[in-house]
């Protein structure tokens, strides 16, 4: 185990996508690996169909639930624009592993609101924020794996290739295999190398 | 992986995992050898009460989902008098439901530990207000624990337990949405042998109506032994192993840190590097003990209270203080702010205000960043899911009263039908309070008259209440609309359980987690009490729903329509279980038109525009085979499927 004060991972969403799913997976995860771990989600109103948001934090220093403003080391977004919303957690040099396939919001249906296009949500992450991306259609790898229901474990797989991430890969993918039942184990072993291998080509690994 | 819910029973003292706050207090409880519990749903506490509904058979544990706080507490309370340990659960508007009983029996005292849960929701995250129930456990002079995470969470409720039957006093447990809805690593403590074999417990009810009849005679004694009592209890508190001193003893600055605040104050003086400090961690926000203030406050020149919320911790330090004649600064709400909820950046501000040095990072300068992203952020507010019955029935009132009418609604997921397109929701104040508001508009719109005149007029107001918060207050409320004889129509939206705070069952449901209940049909309620017309429906049939409501419209009196459909989420949860399919639906490219009436008026979060066909699209992944769509389209554009999907 590699000693560390704190890490901060923010997953965001929406609801039903499986976010607290994955803090849940990445949460063991780290419990495995020996580490203080705190995680923060709400429940509720909040989860039905709105922006959802879940915190999954290790570290000798983390003590609340939630990940402070500015200390996020990886945004992990289910949908490209809800890692926008939570951009102000970023902090510098951080990693935005994002989905690139838009669940498009009913106001932006009724055009009452419009949704930024995937370039200028990659330039206020890059340019602005200063954190990195590593954007990727989870959705169609997930359904090349089996279904669509493994976009998060497509996600999660992405993440462990993250350079400074602290969980072992192996780590990781143990509690997927022990979460999801049994029958599904080979489609989300299949996903979560589909994920691996994305963030490997993006990161040029 | 073992389920989280097995866990909680697991006997493997020692062992370490990964528990939410509200099981950490649930194996807390079982930890403490509980016999009843009995709560009513509400976000942030449902689960604790879902956690016992889960484990209470095997460890011998009486639970029940109550109909409302108030039955609830009385439930556990009884049981208390009769010797057993017992518990309730609530959020925080729960306590104003049980306000009544709380404040009247509290003089009465406990035989078998009596331990009340109340979680707050700071910053509204699924709540209609912000309340601080450290002001009503000051109130009734009850001592209140709060955690600083679920670990100490679990050990609080073994030591509440054991303080409330030492001084025979209520002790509440206050949480709030971020220590109920933390997961942290939380250490597994020793199962009493009782709880391991599942052992059936019994009371016994010692009668003494001195104490247990609050006629005026008797309860004049009881306000001197409350305060009698609370002040044993603030010097019991300078020993609770959940207050400490820690930090520099030589330091001049000293923080307090009540409750889940500790958390946050930590982190922040890590982040800004300050180590010249000396912490009072205050597990007991109220009554703060004296003794161990004093000892804190020895040789400090200024202090900083970090408290979120009410400055409950503040006054009592202030008043303490001005009583020794201590004139030293006292910071709290001048720093810290008043509403909303607690954060690490808010910590940091105002300790760095505090100690006159910079925060490390410069809050200015990321807010005008984040302000900008703001502006282009399409916001997506919760809404009802694909196929939600509530959709259908809002869209048949709207429908039947041409948007005319005033629609107060209630607590629930159906608060949602306030969101554009449906706008069917004029008003809501809190649980059961539709019923209420409707006749309240209705005599007011209709006249200021006698029943008779007003009876006459054509009904303008349409409420909506769900069938738990029908059962929770809407009863009483009904009654009354009834009686009075008011001019409502009254739309109860029975999707079958308590939705919204994670599907638990309800008189409605007929289930209780341990096996049948018995059922009470909302319509035989409403019959039974005289409404003058009574309807059930099944809102996936939009027209005859729509029928149905035109009908209760020309009534004279009080309708009551029953809107009748299991809730989508719960039904789609359990067809994936059982590894079931459903249909699913896809615009047919020939036949819509664009008209929007399925986005503009009745809004499903399956349906998108597809802004460069100009035509209405259906994300495959999110229909849930209402076929509502299909129904409400003038051009038949929805359609099934071929074999369904999933």
């Amino acid at each position: 185990m590699k000693e560390i004060k704190e890490y901060n991972i923010v997953i965001t969403g929406v609801g039903g996508q499986g976010v607290l799913t994955a803090a849940s997976i990445l949460g063991w995860a780290a419990l495995h690996a020996g580490y203080k771990v705190r995680m923060g989600e709400v429940h509720g109103m909040s989860q039905r169909f709105g922006s959802v948001v879940s915190y999954v934090r290790f570290g000798d220093e983390v003590y609340g639930s939630m990940v402070p403003e500015g200390k996020g080391d990886v945004i992990l977004s289910f949908e490209p624009v809800e890692a926008l919303r939570y951009i102000n957690h970023i902090k510098r040099g951080g990693m935005v592993v994002a989905n690139t396939k838009p669940i498009v919001p009913v106001q932006v249906s009724m055009g009452k609101a419009s949704y930024p296009g995937l370039g200028e949500i990659k330039k206020i992450v890059e340019e602005d924020f200063r954190g990195r991306w590593i954007g990727f259609n989870a959705e169609e790898l997930a359904i090349k794996a089996g279904h669509a229901i493994t976009t998060n474990t497509v996600l999660i797989g992405a993440l462990t290739q993250i350079p400074e991430f602290p969980l072992d890969e192996g780590h990781v993918r143990e509690v997927i295999r022990l979460s999801v039942p049994p029958k599904a184990v080979d489609m989300n072993m299949k996903a979560f190398d589909l994920g691996v291998r994305a963030a490997k080509d993006i990161l040029r690994l | 992986m073992a389920k989280v819910t097995d866990m909680v029973l697991w006997d493997k003292p020692g062992e370490r995992v990964l528990l939410l706050g509200n099981q950490a207090i649930a194996r807390g409880a079982l930890e403490a050898n509980i016999a009843v519990y009995a709560a009513y749903p509400g976000t942030p506490s449902s689960e604790l009460t879902d956690t016992m509904a889960i484990v209470a058979k095997r460890a011998g544990v009486y639970m029940e989902y109550s109909t409302n706080e108030k039955v609830a507490f009385e439930t556990a309370l009884a049981a208390s008098w009769s010797g057993l340990r017992a518990m309730t659960a609530m959020k925080h508007v729960g306590l104003n439901v049980a306000a009544d009983t709380f404040l009247s029996s509290v003089g009465m005292g406990v035989e078998g530990g009596f331990v009340i849960m109340v979680a707050d929701d700071p910053s509204m995250w699924s709540s209609q207000n912000e309340q601080d129930t450290r002001v009503y456990a000051k109130f009734a002079n009850v001592p209140v624990l709060e955690p600083s995470d679920p670990h100490e969470a679990k050990e609080m409720v073994k030591y509440a337990f054991n303080l409330s039957e030492k001084f025979k006093h209520f002790v509440m447990l206050r949480t709030t949405t971020r220590s109920s809805h933390a997961r942290g690593d939380v250490v597994l403590g020793e199962l009493p042998e009782e709880i391991k074999a599942g052992k059936r417990r019994f009371g016994k009810f010692n009668k003494d109506p001195t104490r247990f009849v609050d006629i005026p005679a008797h309860s004049r004694k009881f306000h001197p032994q409350i305060l009698e009592k609370i002040g044993k209890i603030r010097e019991e508190l300078n020993e609770c192993p959940f207050n400490w001193i820690e930090g520099r003893e030589e330091a001049r600055v000293g923080i307090i840190a009540p409750g889940l605040s500790y958390a946050y104050v930590k982190e922040a003086l890590h982040w800004l590097g300050v180590k010249n400090v000396k912490i009072l961690k205050l597990g007991t926000p109220f009554p703060v003990p004296y003794g161990l203030l004093e000892k804190f406050m020895d040789g400090l020149e200024k202090v900083l209270i970090v408290e979120e919320l009410e400055p409950v911790v503040e006054e009592q330090v202030k008043t303490w203080a001005y009583d020794r004649g201590l004139r030293i600064p006292i910071h709290g709400k001048d720093l810290v702010p008043r509403v909303y909820e607690m954060t690490t950046r808010r910590a940091v501000t105002a300790i760095a205000q505090f100690l006159g040095i910079e925060t490390p990072l410069n809050y200015e300068a990321l807010d005008a960043k984040y302000s900008k992203v703001l502006e282009i952020l399409p916001p997506r507010p919760p809404s009802l899911c694909p196929a939600c019955p509530h959709r259908n029935s809002f869209f048949a009132i709207k429908k039947a009263t041409h948007s005319k009418g005033i629609y107060p609604s209630d607590i629930g997921c159906y608060t949602l039908g306030l969101l554009p397109p449906l706008n069917a929701v004029d008003t809501t104040v809190a649980m059961g309070g539709s019923i209420g508001i409707a006749h309240g508009l209705e005599i007011a719109q209709h006249g200021s008259v006698s029943e008779e005149g007003r009876k006459k007029e054509k009904k303008v107001v349409v409420a909506t209440i769900g069938d738990s918060t029908f059962f929770h207050t809407g009863l009483p409320a009904l009654a009354n609309a009834i009686y009075n004889r008011s001019n409502v129509l009254i739309v109860v939206l029975d999707n079958l359980v308590t939705a919204m705070t994670g599907d638990q069952p309800n008189p409605s449901t007929g289930q209780t987690p341990h096996g049948p209940g018995k059922r009470i049909p909302i319509e035989d309620v409403a019959k039974a009490m005289g409404a003058d017309f009574v309807a059930v429906v099944d809102p996936y049939d939009i027209k005859a729903t729509y029928e149905t409501v035109k009908k209760a419209l020309e009534v004279e009196g009080v309708s009551v329509v029953v809107s009748r459909q299991v809730c989508a989420l719960y039904r789609i949860g359990q067809m994936r279980r059982r590894g079931e399919k459903w249909p699913i639906y896809y615009v047919d490219e020939d036949a819509c038109t664009g008209c929007k009436i399925c986005i503009n008026a009745y809004g499903c979060p399956a349906i998108y525009w597809d802004e460069e066909k100009k035509q209405a699209r259906i994300e495959p992944s999110m229909c849930w085979g209402c076929g509502g769509c299909a129904q409400i389209c003038p051009f038949g554009a929805f359609k099934p499927v071929e074999g369904g999907d999933e």
